[in-house]
């Protein structure tokens, strides 16, 4: 049965059929989309509170209402790894929550993280029959799935996969972010010994690193790692595969198959004068300072620069993750600085919108050109190059242009640099069989997710460049299948 | 034997002859050869600003992902292509700065000032012992006046010079209304050198084929003469160098530059027309010329120059002219 039958089948279960009885669609599309509840602005922009509160069981009943139940679900074609959307929401209008939990848990390995993380605006809510044919605001989808996902975690009675008997075959996952996560959780089930070998001394790579927990609260990430431990999954901490101990060396050790899903941590700078000042440094460093090593209190053996006035370079998820923490540790004034339009920003709509309720600022159209300090070397000043949108280049974005002698000078007192990443070089250059592009990630084949390197497998942001949570995780399980697929021909 | 050393930027040179900024310059196997026949220094293939930005989109377009998926990652990696083009840059100068004994001067042309001045201090701290800046965009916008484009080229060469330590010539067009003004100009902003002339890339037509194609590449052997005039003309009014660029194919032609004051000359078409080896009979060729004058190095040329030249300008020049003119007509 293909997968346009299955789902075709399970949308005909009496119980779907009955639901969408129960309410007729002109009524279902007449409800407003439900508002997820936020932590007051003021408050919030002092402490690290969840910013989404989430739904009452009542409000997502209620939005699960809206969903129409489609007899095509196109929303399923913008989800990543395809979960069965209207199924894990019809449960939910029905009360099941934790069978919806199910639902998701069959293609995403970590919903509670996804729920929060994922730009559903650009995936599957964009996709929705309400945005496009309605013109209207999608079903919440976003909302629901970290509902339901948090209705499980919530209840405690989250259940533990079951795990097939061992086949006494280690496997090592280098790097414990949403790729290795997944894949650790899809080979433990089939029954193989895995070790997760983490760089940083906390796991979760950059679930925990990057993403500040007023984003998504690490206890989130904990429950999932909790789990897989009970499937059997060992972790190695403050562990570097390449420097602490090579591959070679874990293939002395037993291990016979390697993913690695060490994610993309090295910072990307703009090689402008001045950016080796004191109190200019990259997104990761602050972002890992605070998330990680608890540079915001003042008992710290690792303080951070708290400045007063935060110039963020950048307009991904990860500046808005960086200017929202400035303002965390206390800055007066924290600031954007964007070289094209709000339009055009990679961050989600969502964190733009909590950044500025926050009372972040934004300069956008605006770019630094050089750093100006003061004796001591640290950082006063930024010398600012206001641009304009040319015409749309190749790609179709409109191409931030100069604006001749618009340049000024902006006081600050502390630049975080948020541009982007590049791979961690670290397992290429302990590898030198090991093929990477031109941008540093790895080859593999696009179907099984093999690197050059027999019996390596690699997925995430070492492969993608960047990704999403969900397309990591999507690489992570296929990757295991891949994996098994060859150990099991080998065998 | 005559001496050829000179001086170009502050820099020694063991002969006035540099290999311009062009492909052959772009990678160490190409200078290394040029050096072994005796380049006096190289002009580094230039880095241009366009060029990433090109590369940039090109990325953003093929590999941008379903749903804007790598947004994040590509949306400044213009950056990223910008360190990776300095790295590979450090790696060259490096290079040649260990397997030969040759001034290498860096060239770059940018879009933006901001990046005018990033990429000279960057190409400082690579190593290069000089900076040549390839300043040249066609002025094709019509609202745009001749003031604000040298308002801007003015600024970029102020910005730079505050930037960097080492020396920074200008390579110009000939294009300007009042060339003698603009080289002045540079030459208060401090620039050590100014290189007469820059030569474009010209598309053409290709009538059979329907499409645009690229018109010639090479200069030809008479083309030297625009570049002679004009340093002959500005020698004794600036005090920065002179670099002679364009048409000299020939060992006459070198000589002649030399003649009118330029401090070096830079060769690019000759190279490509006659190989790598053709570097040598260039400079035996100008040797002959300075036994032959009785010229003992480039001091001598300079002042046999002067002599042979004495109202250096405009009226040197008319006279010549009408004198051509003249001639031409009585025959």
């Amino acid at each position: 049965m293909d997968k346009q039958d299955m789902l075709k089948q399970e949308r005909d279960a009496a119980w779907r059929k009955e639901l969408r009885g129960e309410i007729k669609n002109k009524e279902r599309t007449g409800f407003e989309r439900v508002k997820m509840p936020e932590a007051d602005p003021i408050e919030r922009s002092h402490s690290y509170v969840e910013v989404n509160s989430g739904l009452s069981a009542e409000e997502a009943v209620l939005e699960a209402k809206r969903c129409l139940d489609c007899a095509n679900p196109t929303c399923i074609q913008g989800c990543p790894v395809e979960i069965n959307i209207p199924k894990f929401i019809k449960n939910i209008e029905r009360g099941e929550f934790l069978e919806s939990a199910k639902v998701l848990k069959e293609t995403s390995a970590l919903p509670a993280v996804c729920g929060r993380v994922c730009p559903q605006e650009k995936q599957c809510e964009a996709t929705c029959f309400y945005t496009q044919k309605l013109k209207k605001p999608a079903v919440a989808i976003g909302y629901l799935e970290r509902f339901a996902a948090d209705y499980e975690r919530e209840s405690g009675n989250i259940s533990v996969p079951e795990v097939a008997e061992s086949k006494n075959i280690k496997i090592a996952c280098i790097g414990s972010g949403p790729a290795g996560l997944s894949f650790s959780g899809d080979m433990a089930k089939l029954g193989y010994d895995v070790t997760v070998f983490e760089a940083l001394h906390q796991i979760g790579g950059v679930l925990k690193y990057g993403i500040p927990e007023f984003r998504l609260p690490n206890e989130v990430v904990d429950v999932e790692i909790e789990n897989l431990k009970k499937m059997g999954v060992k972790f190695e901490t403050n562990f570097i595969v390449g420097k602490t101990a090579t591959v070679e060396d874990l293939k002395e050790e037993g291990f016979e198959a390697f993913f690695v899903g060490s994610g993309a941590g090295l910072p990307r700078f703009m090689g402008i004068p001045g950016e080796n000042l004191v109190g200019i440094l990259s997104s990761n460093e602050y972002l890992t300072r605070v998330n990680l090593m608890e540079a915001n209190k003042t008992e710290t053996d690792t303080p951070i620069l708290k400045g007063k006035r935060v110039a963020v370079i950048g307009g991904g998820n990860t500046a808005m993750d960086s200017v929202r923490t400035a303002l965390r540790l206390g800055a007066e004034k924290a600031m954007i600085i964007y070289r094209r339009s709000e339009e055009e920003m990679p961050a989600r709509v969502e964190e733009i919108k909590h950044a500025k309720e926050e009372g972040v600022e934004f300069l956008n159209l605006q770019n630094p050109i050089e750093y100006i300090g003061d004796s001591k070397g640290y950082v006063r000043q930024a010398r600012v190059q206001r641009m304009e949108l040319g015409e749309p280049d190749s790609s179709g974005r409109r191409r931030p242009v100069p604006v001749v002698g618009s340049e000024y000078l902006l006081d600050v007192d502390t630049v975080v640099v948020s541009v982007g990443v590049s791979p961690n070089p670290l397992i290429p250059q302990s590898l030198p069989d090991l093929k990477t592009t031109d941008w540093s990630t790895l080859v593999v084949d696009d179907e099984s997710l093999q690197t050059s390197v027999p019996l390596m497998f690699a997925g995430g942001d070492i492969v993608r460049g960047g990704a999403t949570v969900i397309l990591a995780m999507g690489d992570g399980r296929k990757a295991a299948k891949a994996m098994d697929a060859e150990l099991s021909g080998a065998l | 034997m005559a001496d050829l050393k000179t001086k170009y930027l502050g820099l020694e040179l063991k002969n006035p002859l540099l290999i311009g900024s062009c492909g052959l310059t772009g990678s160490i196997d190409s200078i290394l050869k040029m050096v072994d026949f005796g380049a006096g220094g190289v002009v580094l293939k230039s880095l241009f600003e366009e060029e990433i930005i090109l590369e940039h989109e090109k990325n953003m377009k093929e590999k941008l992902g379903s749903q804007e998926s790598n947004l994040e990652f590509l949306d400044y990696f213009d950056y990223q292509l910008k360190e990776n083009t300095f790295k590979k840059q450090r790696n060259l100068i490096d290079e040649i700065k260990s397997k030969a004994d040759v001034p290498v001067i860096a060239s770059i042309n940018c879009y933006s000032v901001g990046e005018w001045f990033s990429y000279a201090k960057l190409l400082e701290d690579a190593g290069a012992d000089a900076l040549e800046l390839n300043l040249y965009r066609i002025p094709s916008k019509i609202n745009v006046s001749a003031e604000e484009i040298l308002k801007g080229y003015y600024e970029i060469v102020k910005r730079v010079k505050e930037h960097v330590q080492i020396p920074v010539s200008v390579k110009l067009s000939p294009y300007f209304t009042d060339l003698g003004n603009v080289v002045s100009q540079f030459d208060m902003l401090g620039v050590n050198g100014i290189v007469m002339f820059n030569r474009f890339y010209s598309p053409d037509i290709d009538l059979e084929n329907n499409r645009i194609s690229s018109g010639p590449v090479y200069s030809n052997t008479n083309d030297y003469t625009d570049s002679l005039r004009w340093i002959a003309m500005l020698k004794e009014q600036v005090t920065c160098d002179l670099s002679a660029s364009g048409g000299v194919h020939t060992p006459d032609s070198m000589f002649k530059m030399l003649l009118a004051g330029a401090s070096s000359v830079q060769v690019v078409s000759a190279i490509y027309k006659n190989g790598h080896g053709y570097i040598r009979d260039l400079l035996s060729g100008v040797e002959k010329w300075m036994v032959k004058k009785q010229l003992a190095d480039i001091e001598a040329v300079h002042k046999f120059g002067r002599e042979l030249m004495p109202n250096h300008g405009e009226v040197f020049e008319r006279a010549q002219f009408m004198k051509y003119f003249g001639q031409h007509g009585e025959q």
